[in-house]
């Protein structure tokens, strides 16, 4: 059997117990806590995402689709960030559960603490970060605020598994304390969703 | 005493003005002190809505993700105002809405 194969069945057999841990629970704090610790077993299997399979980015970060499941289900990518390759704080309107392969990734996770009275003006803080890096994860849920940034000289290789493919997203709403702002990108549900 | 960053003329044309912006400073950054309406969303090289056709000068860029600017959008002279630090005086004009590159 191929690496190819190998890796798709790793990833078909990685999604059913997602469904499984969903099906069960629903999407909880404890159930994104349990597929996140399934992602990290499966970025473990680093000979699994050889780099000679998946083109490096032109600039600076590219995702590689793995899974992506018919029906407006979930997507899984293999994500590949360089270093310096950053996003501001954002909430993708979608849970999401990452794990590391190889680099480092930091994210920042905030809150938002104006009353959103003002268009276009917002404000927030931050309330804690873990450094995804490989063995390690994070999970968050459909409106937590987080920023990346990539740190050290390695690129960061990781997978990414979201409750929507990202064709299908809701609106990502960025906030810049620089700024004091709040920015909504368009949502891409309706044309994509089933 | 430190030195502040040298600076350089950069001319918005969809609002007729013209700004300075630091070289340790993004033209989106610059644009926004000076109260201008720059369209932008993410602002960390993302999502693109900030991209504008450079008309005159050179910038240097700050990562970005691919789909945010095509090598295509790139070598065409389209840049990112987030990602984008002039590197000389810059003519830009944001695309926003109108966008059809």
């Amino acid at each position: 059997m191929s690496i190819s194969d190998k890796r798709d069945r790793a990833c078909q057999k990685f999604m059913a117990k997602v469904h499984e841990i969903t099906a069960k629970e629903g999407i909880t704090p404890s159930a994104l806590h349990q597929i996140k610790k399934k992602l990290v077993s499966l970025a473990n299997k680093e000979a699994l995402f050889p780099l000679s399979d998946f083109t490096m980015p032109v600039a600076a970060g590219r995702n590689h689709p793995l899974l992506v499941e018919d029906d407006d289900g979930h997507g899984l990518y293999l994500t590949i960030n360089m270093p310096g390759k950053e996003a501001a704080p954002h909430d993708h309107g979608i849970w999401c559960v990452n794990a590391a392969i190889s680099g480092c990734e930091l994210h920042q996770f905030f809150r938002r603490t104006d009353n959103g009275a003002i268009p276009g003006h917002a404000t927030v803080e931050q309330t804690g970060e873990v450094m995804v890096e490989p063995g390690n994860g994070m999970a968050m849920g459909d409106h937590d605020i987080h920023s990346t940034i990539v740190v050290g000289k390695e690129p960061a290789i990781g997978l990414a598994l979201y409750g929507y493919a990202l064709a299908s997203f809701p609106s990502v709403v960025w906030y810049h304390s620089e700024f004091s702002s709040v920015r909504a990108l368009p949502s891409r549900r309706g044309a994509n969703a089933a | 005493m430190a030195r502040s960053p040298k600076t350089h003329r950069v001319k918005i044309t969809n609002s007729k003005s013209v700004i300075n912006c630091a070289t340790n400073q993004t033209i989106l950054q610059a644009a926004i002190a000076a109260g201008i309406d720059y369209p932008y969303a993410c602002a960390s090289g993302n999502c693109g809505t900030c991209m504008g056709r450079l008309e005159d000068g050179k910038v240097s860029m700050l990562p970005r993700g691919d789909a945010a600017l095509s090598p295509k959008q790139a070598k065409a002279r389209f840049t990112l105002a987030c990602r984008a630090r002039p590197r000389g005086p810059v003519t830009i004009t944001w695309l926003g809405a109108d966008r059809d590159v």
